[in-house]
């Protein structure tokens, strides 16, 4: 245990290091997430646009309530689960410094891991209360009931943590690919595009024909945002909520049991032939 | 004035074709990024089909009417994307890691060297899906085509490109202030996603800064409408002409200003 | 050939607390000021002139350089080079400069080095049978051959530094910039560059202005320097003169078999000298004593020297240019 804790002070250092990074590049920043934000607002143009054509009724089993929790809270979940280890790793196995990893005294995916969380500690201030308030303000102005469930809150918190695991290490695998892809802008797209399609950020799983809709709740992908996103609209309940957290747990392993042996393996690649 | 055209065209050439030989080297890396983009597009098609499968029609709009004016939005950001990518690296990081002082001691215009010395085969997924697009949705549209359409159409395409690049221009000038203006000019990109979807499904304020403000509505809908309905082509062609100007110019003054206020890097 | 008049520079500087509360602040209301980093500096250049410029870590001497090649606007002040305005008359002012900045590099990274040259030659409209000529001569200087046909990346960072000075120098330039052209460079290559940068001003009259680290590049290839500190001129004029001035340091130099000589000998009290004034150093049996002539006359130490203890060997010399500079430094000039 104190073990645990010298550990974690070794670590103190990056959380705050995120936090400075974040405040530097604020305005920037700020830039960035309005411009997603915007495109959350295109969403929800076209969705209201389909409620008022189809005059009114629900859409599959949402109604125009639900599509408006779903595509904000879907974009606020990518946003909190996101990691920059891909592009990251990429660099630094394009430019070589990958080799360096191998011989600094503390874990480097660590230090990451902990910088990031700087980052997401200033990023959940500034977007995540602003945002699921706002939420919640809309949910009870249309239905006039309040919807906002505590404990179905903390259910979702928690899964975020998972879906933030299974990203993180899903990202560091992925940066890998480094070795093959050169164009990391590109293959960095690539992969946001496939894997936000899977998760159903774009489109909710439940829209897809039930055969698709079936590979993808079993695939980890849906576990990064779909997964939160329905356990906070109260869509999963009792067995449900037990089985989806397994899914998530299980791939969260999976991914940090597959860097692992990527990392491996890289190593073996490196001591053989050199940076 | 002819002369410097002239020479502007063969430098741009010349920068064309060192681009094509590194992409021998890399073609692999052309491929991934073609294909993200393809697959991006691809994933908001799909999206639009799921809404069709439910609906006959999105506030008076068919799906084939809808998949064209998508698909015009594609082929202009395409083509700024394929010559002028470069201006996102100015934003991100020429200026801030003080790259630009090169650009600064050669006799070409900085601003014309920056932008024609990338050429981006990326951007070639957005153009197939655009061109894909347009001749899947064009026979189950009725519109008489002729020479002179045709005409208008490459002139549309041209001019609505460079309110793309004249926004990009502009956006990425502020980073001679701040260093860093990459995620402006992606604020700026996101607000024409709106424009994918015509854009009478919107209410009124966003239309207004589609129209007035960042103009993007005019580098797909307006134009889009006229080959739909054939009417008023003055407004949606003409005014397209003139924004794409308006824009351009209001993008190289700030980037003229920007340029006294770069402060290169280091000591 | 290159005139400087009161040239000024200002940045606009964010300061950042430390801390989270800091952090936090600055993400909120970031804190501006206004930072002086080139101070009214004159100076002037004749032609064929070779001008070493130098100065500690940040005292300003790239921001010079930015401003004469028309990088930077000057906040005040102006420089005329060759009669020309380099931020007015930028296009054609810059056909007729060479800039080398050395941390960075101007050639087409993933091509070919031959690829870079072409692509320069119709940057600066060079003709073909002037370029033929050009790249002989240059070749010549710089010995590109051996890897003109190699991608830049592959090339090693003395090949990669000849083949941008190459880079600038295509357009037959008047003048020619060069920032740092020998940092981080091992001492053979960096010989064949300085050689490279004498022939190339004494066949074609370039005027030079060169900025360094390495004072050997300077004492090499200068015969003028200009020093500044903290954004201001604290030296201009012949690197004789500045030895004349400021060169009271000493060296002298014996062995003597007692290894303890140098605290037998007591030179700081006997002469009263502070750590500034007098340098020692014994390595085994031969001693170092570098000191200020200006304070103790040769002629004292010697003596005091020799009649304290045996010595073999012992030799006197003038102070070298790099104790001048370092000095200077680190005093400052009064």
């Amino acid at each position: 245990m104190s073990d645990l804790r010298r550990k974690l002070k070794i670590y103190t250092p990056f959380i705050n290091a995120g936090m400075q990074e974040m405040s530097s590049y604020r305005a920037n920043w700020l830039f960035y997430i309005l411009g997603d934000v915007l495109a959350c607002f295109v969403s929800f143009f076209v969705w209201e646009a389909v409620f008022i054509s189809n005059g009114g009724e629900s859409f599959m089993g949402f109604d125009k309530s639900d599509m408006v929790v779903y595509i904000f809270m879907s974009f606020l979940t990518g946003q909190v689960i996101s990691s920059g280890g891909t592009y990251n790793i990429g660099e630094e196995v394009k430019d070589g410094s990958i080799a360096m990893r191998m011989i600094k005294p503390i874990s480097y995916n660590a230090t990451f891991l902990f910088q990031e969380i700087g980052n997401k500690l200033m990023e959940i201030g500034v977007i995540f209360i602003p945002l699921v308030a706002g939420v919640e303000i809309y949910r009870f102005a249309v239905t006039g009931v309040l919807k906002f469930d505590i404990l179905k809150f903390l259910f979702y918190l928690v899964c975020c943590v998972f879906a933030y695991a299974i990203n993180f290490f899903f990202n560091i695998c992925y940066g890998f690919t480094a070795f093959v892809f050169k164009n990391l802008w590109g293959s960095n797209m690539l992969k946001n595009t496939v894997v936000s399609f899977l998760s159903g950020a774009i489109i909710p799983l439940a829209f897809l024909p039930d055969v698709l809709k079936n590979v993808l709740i079993c695939l980890p992908f849906s576990s990064l945002t779909y997964t939160p996103v329905m356990i906070y609209m109260g869509m999963y309940t009792g067995y449900e909520l037990l089985f989806f957290a397994g899914v998530q747990i299980f791939w969260a392993i999976v991914f940090w049991l597959l860097s692992k042996v990527i990392w491996k393996c890289v190593i073996n690649r490196l001591s053989i032939q050199g940076g | 004035m002819f002369r410097e055209i002239k020479r502007a065209l063969k430098m741009h050439r010349i920068f064309i074709v060192q681009e094509l030989k590194r992409f021998t080297e890399y073609k692999g890396d052309f491929l991934t990024g073609a294909v993200g983009l393809l697959l991006a597009q691809l994933c908001n098609i799909i999206f639009i089909s799921v809404i069709f499968g439910q609906i006959p029609e999105l506030m008076g709009w068919k799906y084939n009417e809808v998949m064209f004016i998508y698909g015009f939005s594609l082929i202009p950001k395409a083509l700024d994307h394929l010559f002028f990518d470069n201006l996102w690296s100015v934003g991100y990081f020429i200026v801030r890691k003080g790259d630009f002082d090169k650009y600064l001691t050669r006799p070409i215009n900085p601003l014309f060297h920056v932008m024609a010395e990338k050429f981006q085969v990326d951007a070639f997924g957005e153009m197939v899906i655009g061109i894909i697009l347009l001749s899947c949705s064009l026979p189950s549209i009725e519109v008489e085509w002729g020479v002179g359409k045709v005409l208008l159409v490459i002139v549309a395409i041209i001019f609505a490109s460079f309110i793309y690049t004249g926004i990009k221009i502009g956006t990425a000038a502020i980073a001679f202030w701040t260093k860093r203006s990459g995620n402006i000019t992606f604020m700026f990109y996101m607000v024409n996603d709106f424009v994918k979807y015509p854009i009478d499904i919107y209410n009124n304020v966003v239309r207004s800064v589609l129209t007035y403000i960042i103009p993007f509505a005019f580098t797909s809908y307006f134009p889009a409408l006229y080959f739909l309905t054939g009417e008023n082509p003055l407004f949606n062609i003409g005014m397209t002409i003139v924004v794409a100007l308006i824009v351009m110019t209001i993008g190289v003054l700030i980037w003229n200003r920007g340029i006294k206020a770069y402060e290169s890097a280091g000591s | 050939m290159i005139y400087v008049e009161n040239l000024r520079k200002e940045f606009k500087k964010t300061i950042k607390e430390p801390g989270l509360k800091g952090s936090l602040k600055s993400f909120i209301k970031p804190k501006k000021e206004i930072v002086a980093a080139v101070k009214d500096i004159s100076f002037d250049v004749n032609e064929g002139e070779i001008l070493g410029f130098i100065g500690p870590n940040g005292a300003g001497k790239s921001t010079v350089i930015k401003m004469l090649t028309g990088i930077l606007s000057p906040t005040s002040g102006k420089c005329t080079i060759n009669g020309k305005d380099p931020q007015k008359d930028r296009k054609t002012y810059v056909k007729e400069i060479g800039v080398v900045f050395g941390q960075r590099t101007q050639l087409w990274w993933d091509l070919p080095l031959t690829e870079t040259y072409t692509v320069l030659k119709e940057i600066y409209e060079v003709d073909d049978s002037r370029f033929k000529k050009r790249m002989s001569f240059l070749n010549e200087v710089l010995e590109l051959d051996s890897f003109i046909n190699s991608p830049v990346r592959t090339l090693s960072l003395g090949q990669r530094m000849r083949a941008d000075i190459a880079a600038s120098l295509l357009h037959s330039p008047k003048v020619l910039f060069l920032d740092e052209p020998t940092i981080g460079l091992d001492v053979v290559v960096k010989d064949n560059i300085r050689k490279a940068i004498a022939k190339i001003n004494e066949e074609e009259h370039t005027t030079v202005v060169l900025t360094t680290h390495d004072l050997e590049d300077i004492e090499l290839l200068s015969k003028r320097i200009v020093m500044i500190d903290k954004g201001s001129k604290v030296f201009d004029g012949k690197i004789t003169d500045l030895k004349e001035k400021y060169g009271q340091m000493r060296e002298l130099a014996f062995v003597s078999p007692d290894e303890n000589a140098l605290n037998a000998l007591g030179y700081a009290e006997k002469f009263g000298l502070s750590d500034d004034d007098l340098i020692q150093e014994q390595d085994g049996t031969s001693c170092k004593i570098r000191f200020n002539n200006a304070i103790v006359p040769v002629s004292d130490m010697l003596s005091y020297t020799l009649s304290k203890i045996n010595v073999k060997d012992i030799n006197v010399k003038d102070a070298d240019i790099e104790e001048i500079i370092r000095r200077l430094y680190k005093e400052g000039v009064e």
